[in-house]
């Protein structure tokens, strides 16, 4: 079946999806976005329910893989010691992310030529600044201004409260001398532009069903719907179109809603499907002027795959620390360990994020993206009456380095729903980032001691979280160098000029910070630079 | 579900995966009625039933006359025997019991869906904020230039 043709057609409804199709509002241009996933509806979110807890290890895990629904794709992990994880809908991730919402900084754009590692971006912090400041008036973020780990800026909305957990490990930080600040997020400390402020109900991952998060559904995709972008849901793309004579993209193949197969075409095709759903499309859309791939002459479509690896640390102290009080990933941040010291015995750095606990069921079976269930018989006892109400921890979050090997490929066997190939995961974990997590983990225990804390509990092995592939970068990177990179300093691919991407996957390097609010800025920017040069967009 | 002698020694083992506090104020997870989640927890595990069938299959009725510590060594025994569907009972026993309202406030956690009513947690006022921050602002900028 065909439709009618279209100026701009997005591919992915989530963070990217919605900012650049915001950015490109002023063109007039038409513009379609094609998501997966459904409208979740108000009921759809398991938060307003007695059992919410189970909700995580069912119709709203994180892993695709245990959905299982319609619309996710699986992903074959078995060769990765992280395992992706996403959501498909309206809001893609955005849906159940946590909203930590730190920018990156100034050196992240510059580890090449700081350190001698990963690749310098095509943008630098000063370029996309402004376009930081334009995603945070859109989505509400909330923070401290002053921080000393930033070039000045302020969040438009007071910080959320840290709580008692927060308040104490600030105090182990101060005793110890190190950096922390009230964490920046796109979650409402106050009612904000017909939201609601968060409720501090703690289970951000199963959607924020008050819509104080910053989820696009919340945010970007009312303005955009109002505006009269046409969002057409559960509607997965099979293929990237082209034509073999021009090399141009002439729009998608897709499965729609109604079951059948749809052709659509479109003036310019904006990929934002993020770091493992990105290059399993291109990798996907074959054809005889790119029998590789779309967009792949060089062979680094699904190269270079970076994740945040994280482990955690947590103290028990002598009084309830209500960690389940309020946004879940979200309390304070340190960044003294960020930045590259010659002293230490890796490159570049981390940061140690407070997160806040969970209600005891996450607890027992293992925490928060642990499978790894709690004893059973008198130890569980000794660990829910004794251990879990006094709880609080440090998660050392790893910048991760781009390595080849790292890498998303096409499943030989493995398909979604539709037939069309699933990705696999190639990861290992790089001899830099396991130094960086050990010295993290020492540094952590530190803090907690000198916060209060009577005992330190840690896994004290080498493996990391297994569910803790949020984070996917660097499948479709950006660059100056069209043998090394996909896509150029402002999105373009190199092979197919009327072919963008937008989201994670052209990060050249991964910085040690929840990435979203540079996702949404780089597309800002991306649809700033395809206004700018409209008039020779494909030359 | 169960038959009258099945929920016997059902709730007999449930109450040693998650046995009650030692003053009683916390049941444990046979006398909360676990056994009645597990026949319906197939969104979280495949065929929990027959699961749970294996796990008392193995131990026996006799199981709910043994004393407390003869009770633990066997289900050691059989964790050992039958580790997967031993663990799958294990997670499954500690969803049930978790999930239920009248649980999470036993661990201070609030028995209501999480929303609408969340929890009220005060922002920290200015002057606490300040005193707090002030040792890290003392310190100044801790990030490097890039230019």
């Amino acid at each position: 079946m065909q439709n009618e043709p279209v100026d701009v057609l997005i591919i992915g409804a989530g963070a990217s999806g919605a900012a650049i199709a915001w950015s490109l509002l002023e063109t007039r241009m038409r513009i379609l976005c094609l998501e997966q996933g459904p409208h979740l509806k108000d009921k759809g979110y398991p938060s307003r329910d007695d059992g919410y807890e189970l909700a995580r290890y069912g119709n709203f895990s994180c892993d695709p893989n245990v959905r299982g629904l319609k619309q996710d794709y699986p992903i074959n992990a078995d060769d990765s010691c992280i395992t992706p994880v996403n959501f498909n809908a309206v809001g893609g991730s955005t849906i159940n992310f946590l909203g930590h919402w730190p920018r990156m900084k100034p050196s992240d754009f510059r580890t090449r030529s700081l350190d001698g590692v990963g690749a310098d971006w095509p943008v630098d912090y000063d370029t996309l600044a402004p376009f930081y400041d334009m995603n945070d008036r859109n989505t509400g973020v909330s923070g401290l201004g002053g921080n000393p780990a930033y070039p000045d800026y302020a969040p438009e909305l007071p910080p959320i409260p840290i709580g008692k957990l927060g308040q104490t490990l600030a105090k182990g930080f101060n005793a110890r001398g190190y950096h922390w600040w009230p964490s920046d997020v796109s979650i409402l400390s106050q009612d904000h532009d017909g939201r609601q402020k968060c409720v501090n109900a703690g289970t951000c991952d199963l959607g924020c069903a008050a819509g104080a998060k910053g989820g696009t559904n919340f945010t970007y995709w009312p303005m955009l719907e109002n505006a009269g972008v046409e969002l057409r849901s559960e509607c997965r793309v099979r293929e990237i179109l082209v034509d073999e004579a021009t090399g141009f993209a002439t729009g998608v193949l897709y499965h729609g809603a109604d079951g059948q197969v749809h052709e659509q075409m479109a003036e310019l095709v904006v990929v934002a499907c993020n770091g493992v759903g990105t290059p399993r499309l291109l990798l996907n859309s074959k054809s005889k002027a790119f029998p590789d791939g779309l967009a792949n002459r060089n062979g680094m479509v699904g190269k270079n795959l970076m994740f945040h690896p994280l482990t955690g640390v947590a103290g028990v102290f002598d009084e309830p620390m209500l960690g389940h009080e309020g946004p879940m990933a979200c309390s304070i941040l340190s960044q003294e360990f960020y930045e590259t010291d010659p002293t230490r015995d890796f490159v570049r750095g981390y940061g140690l994020h407070s997160g806040r606990s969970t209600p005891p069921m996450t607890y027992a079976l293992g925490g928060y993206g642990v499978d790894s269930p709690i004893p059973w018989g008198a130890e569980h006892r000794e660990a829910m009456d004794n251990v879990y109400p006094y709880l609080a921890g440090l998660t050392v979050v790893s910048e991760d380095l781009p390595e080849e090997h790292n890498c998303v490929t096409l499943d030989p066997d493995l398909t979604d729903s539709d037939g069309i190939a699933a990705p696999k995961i190639t990861y290992r974990l790089g001899d830099n980032t396991r130094r960086m997590l050990r010295h993290g983990e020492e540094r952590a225990k530190e803090i907690l001691l000198a916060a209060g804390a009577k005992k330190v509990l840690s896994k004290g092995d080498d493996n990391v979280w297994w569910r803790a592939g949020w984070h996917q970068m660097g499948t479709c990177r950006m660059g100056d160098d069209p043998v090394t990179s996909v896509v150029n300093g402002w999105g373009r691919s190199h092979d197919v000029k009327n072919l963008f991407i937008v989201d994670g996957s052209i990060f050249p390097t991964a910085g040690a910070v929840n990435p979203t609010s540079t996702i949404q800025a780089m597309a800002l920017f991306i649809g700033d630079c395809i206004k700018t040069n409209i008039e020779t967009l494909f030359d | 579900m169960w038959t009258q002698t099945q929920r016997t020694l059902l709730d007999a083992i449930l109450d040693e995966l998650v046995p009650p506090s030692n003053d009683g104020t916390i049941p444990g997870a046979g006398a909360l009625g676990v056994a009645d989640f597990l026949p319906t927890a197939d969104a979280f595990a495949p065929n929990p039933v027959d699961t749970t069938q294996a796990v008392m299959m193995a131990l026996g009725e006799s199981f709910v006359e043994l004393t407390r510590p003869e009770k633990v060594a066997a289900l050691h025994l059989i964790e050992a025997q039958k580790p997967d569907a031993f663990a799958t009972l294990v997670r499954l026993t500690y969803m049930g019991y978790y999930s239920r309202p009248d649980t999470r406030p036993l661990f201070g956690v609030g028995a209501h869906p999480i929303h609408p009513q969340g929890y009220p947690v005060p922002r920290e006022d200015e002057a606490l904020m300040d005193e707090l921050t002030a040792p890290v602002r003392a310190r100044g900028k801790v990030y490097r230039d890039a230019k």
